[in-house]
């Protein structure tokens, strides 16, 4: 009796599950990079800003 | 974690009756301990965090479920596939197959109250949940000696009930999971603090009244 493609099946599948939670991840991780990229941003213009007042 | 696949496919012998499915064996056993150890971290998470109230243990064990969740999902979807070849059908409601969906039906509720209560209650509702929820692991773990069963019994009074190449290599890919179950839950706490942090700088730029 072969049961490779079972074997296999459960393998993929709990690789891909995996890859997709780490991919997931990494994800957020972007993200919360590209919105503390925006918040130093902010933060450099009030600077300038308050520079250009004073 | 090449280690452990090599342990599998090519050191572990292929087992007599059932012939290479077997070999799931392998990751399903060592995803369900990681799933119990998971659901373990919240349970002891939630309770520091009802005694000193500090956020921190919080995010532990939501990161905890979540993370527990994943490996509970891999037990859920190996174990059918498992099953199909050996015992001929995908499915039964067998006690240890019931209580496992209920545990997972049980975290992904408490994944999902985290996303409809208010943030003012999120953190003591879900310690709570985390708390009670931990009741069933308990039941899940023993099904399979407080009632009858046809999911085969792996721990017995006497050890691991296999031979010593196969013992070896459960040993072995245990570890090699653990390693990914730590790896995942720290990256997933350290991701969390950080969204917490930077929800605390947006807070102190709103009162601020800093221009975007």
């Amino acid at each position: 009796m072969d049961n490779s493609i079972y074997l296999f099946a459960a393998f993929s599948i709990t690789w891909s599950i995996i890859f997709i939670y780490i991919f997931r991840l990494f994800r957020s991780q972007k993200a919360l990079d590209y919105q503390i990229y925006e918040i130093k941003k902010t933060l450099q213009r009030n600077i300038e800003l308050d520079d250009s007042h004073s | 974690m090449l280690l452990a696949l090599y342990t599998i496919f090519i050191y572990a012998p292929v087992e007599k009756t059932m012939g290479v499915i077997q070999k799931i064996f392998y990751i399903h056993v060592p995803s369900a301990f990681l799933a119990y150890l998971a659901f373990f971290i919240t349970f002891i998470a939630s309770i520091f965090y009802l005694y000193r109230k500090d956020s921190k243990w919080d995010t532990v064990a939501h990161c905890a479920v979540e993370t527990g969740v994943i490996f509970c999902t891999i037990v859920l979807v190996t174990g059918p596939i498992w099953a199909k070849p050996v015992w001929n059908v995908w499915w039964t409601w067998d006690p240890r197959l019931t209580t496992t969906l209920i545990l997972w039906f049980t975290y992904i509720a408490y994944l999902m109250l985290r996303r409809a209560v208010k943030e003012n209650q999120r953190a003591n509702l879900s310690a709570v949940f985390g708390i009670i929820g931990f009741i069933n692991v308990p039941i899940t773990f023993f099904s399979i000696r407080l009632w009858r069963t046809i999911h085969p019994v792996i721990i017995t009074s006497r050890g691991l009930n296999m031979s010593g190449p196969m013992k070896f290599s459960l040993i072995i890919t245990f570890i090699a999971f653990c390693f990914l179950f730590f790896s995942l839950l720290l990256s997933r706490i350290r991701l969390e603090r950080l969204k917490m942090r930077f929800a605390e700088i947006n807070e102190i730029m709103d009162e601020m009244n800093f221009k975007k």
